[in-house]
C-alpha cells in the first residue's frame, strides 16, 4: 500500500514539474503581458497544486497540510492573475492581437459601475 | 574648550575600546567547529539543546541568549510605527479616502476566503518558531499582508487603532515582564532555565521561548498591519466652492 502512494506521488511531482516548465517556457515565448498571464498563471496552478498533493502521497502525515496547501493555492493563483490582468487592463494596456477581439469592452457596458458597487 | 573635552571623551573611549579588542585574538576561527569546545558556535550549538530544549538553535540565539537585542529590535519597529502614525493618522473617518481604486467582486469575495487561510499560515509559522524556520518577525509580517490583502480588497475596510495599540502593548508587557521574572529568579535578565522546559523536539518545549516568539509576532503584526492601514490613507482634498471665495 505504502508503496503504491509513493509511486502515485512519484508520478505527481514529475507531472506537476513537467507543467511548470510549461509554464515557464510560456512566459519566455508568449508574444504581450495577457498571454504571458495565462500561461503562467495556468500551467504553474496546475503544477504546484499536483506537486505538493504528490509531495503529500509520499508523506502521508503531511496530507492535510499540503491539501490546505493545495486548496489555496487553488483560489490564490487564479485570482491574482484576474487582479493583474484587470488592473492593465483598466490601465489601457494594449493586447497583441491580430484580429481585434475585445470582448471586455461588450460586457463592461452591462455590468453595474465600479464606483457605486464598493 | 568644548573641542578639547569631546577629543578627550574620544580618546578615552578609543583607549577602553582598544584594550577590549585586543584581549581578541587576532585573525583565528571564532565560530569554529562543533567539536572545537572554545569557540562561540561550538558553546551554542552544543548547549542549547541541554540548557534550553530549543532544537531551533538561531531561535534559541535570537530570543533567548540575544533577546534583549530583540528586544531593542522590537521597539525600533515600534518606533518606526508610532513615528509614521503621529504624522499621518488622521483620527476622523470621514476625512479620510483611501488610495486603492475599487476592486472586483471577484478579488473582494476571493480574499474574503483567503485572508482566515493567511492569518493561519502566520501563526503557524510563529507558533512552531522554536521548532522549525521562521519565528515572530515572519508570522507577523504574514499577518500583515492578509490585513493588506483585506485593505486592498475592501475600500471601507478599518482596522480598529486602539485594538492594535492594546495587542501591540500587551505583547511588549509580556515580553518585559517575562525577561523580568527571569531577573528576578534567575539573575539575569530573560534567564531561561527557571521555566519548565517541556520535551525537546514537541510543541510545548524550551520554557519561555515559545511565549516570547508568541508575543513578538503578535506585536510585529499589529504594528505592521498598523503601517499598513496609514500608509493607504490619504487626506481627502476639500473643495473649496468658489463663489463663496468671490463674496
Amino acid at each position: 500500500m505504502m508503496e503504491y502512494l509513493k509511486y502515485i506521488g512519484q508520478g505527481l511531482i514529475v507531472f506537476g514539474s513537467l507543467f511548470l516548465f510549461l509554464g515557464a517556457l510560456g512566459i519566455f515565448r508568449m508574444p504581450d503581458f495577457y498571454n504571458r498571464l495565462q500561461a503562467g498563471t495556468k500551467a504553474s496552478t496546475l503544477g504546484a497544486m499536483s506537486l505538493i498533493l504528490g509531495v503529500g502521497f509520499i508523506q502521508p502525515e503531511w496530507m492535510i497540510k499540503s491539501l490546505i496547501i493545495v486548496v489555496f493555492i487553488a483560489v490564490a493563483n487564479p485570482l491574482s492573475s484576474h487582479a493583474l490582468g484587470r488592473s492593465a487592463y483598466k490601465n489601457n494596456l494594449k493586447p497583441f492581437m491580430k484580429k481585434k477581439m475585445d470582448a471586455y469592452e461588450k460586457v463592461a457596458e452591462i455590468l453595474p459601475k465600479e464606483e457605486d458597487r464598493l | 574648550m568644548k573641542k578639547f573635552f569631546v577629543i578627550a571623551l574620544l580618546a578615552i573611549l578609543g583607549f577602553y575600546l582598544t584594550i577590549a579588542f585586543l584581549q581578541i585574538p587576532f585573525g583565528q576561527n571564532r565560530l569554529g567547529q562543533p567539536q572545537d569546545e572554545a569557540t562561540v558556535g561550538a558553546y551554542y550549538l552544543n548547549n542549547t539543546k541541554e540548557k534550553s530544549a530549543v532544537s531551533n538553535v538561531v531561535t534559541a540565539i535570537v530570543v533567548n541568549y540575544r533577546g534583549f537585542d530583540t528586544l531593542g529590535e522590537v521597539t525600533v519597529l515600534f518606533l518606526a510605527s508610532t513615528g509614521l502614525a503621529s504624522i499621518l493618522y488622521r483620527r476622523k473617518e470621514e476625512e479620510v479616502e483611501r488610495i486603492n481604486k475599487p476592486s472586483s467582486s471577484l478579488l473582494q469575495t476571493g480574499s474574503k476566503f483567503l485572508f482566515p487561510l493567511v492569518v493561519l499560515l502566520g501563526i503557524y509559522v510563529f507558533i512552531h518558531g522554536h521548532l522549525t524556520p521562521g519565528g515572530g518577525f515572519q508570522g507577523g509580517a504574514i499577518i500583515a499582508t492578509g490585513f493588506l490583502l483585506m485593505l486592498i480588497a475592501y475600500q471601507k475596510y478599518h482596522v480598529s487603532h486602539s485594538m492594535l495599540t492594546w495587542v501591540e502593548s500587551l505583547a511588549g508587557v509580556l515580553f518585559v515582564s517575562i525577561g523580568l521574572w527571569g531577573l528576578i529568579t534567575g539573575g539575569t535578565f530573560l534567564e531561561n532555565s527557571y521555566f519548565p522546559k517541556g520535551v525537546l523536539n514537541s510543541l510545548i518545549s524550551g520554557g519561555a521561548i515559545p511565549i516570547i516568539y508568541i508575543a513578538v509576532g503578535f506585536k510585529v503584526a499589529a504594528e505592521l498591519t498598523g503601517v499598513l492601514d496609514i500608509l493607504l490613507n490619504t487626506k481627502e482634498e476639500k473643495s473649496v466652492p468658489s463663489n463663496q471665495n468671490e463674496k
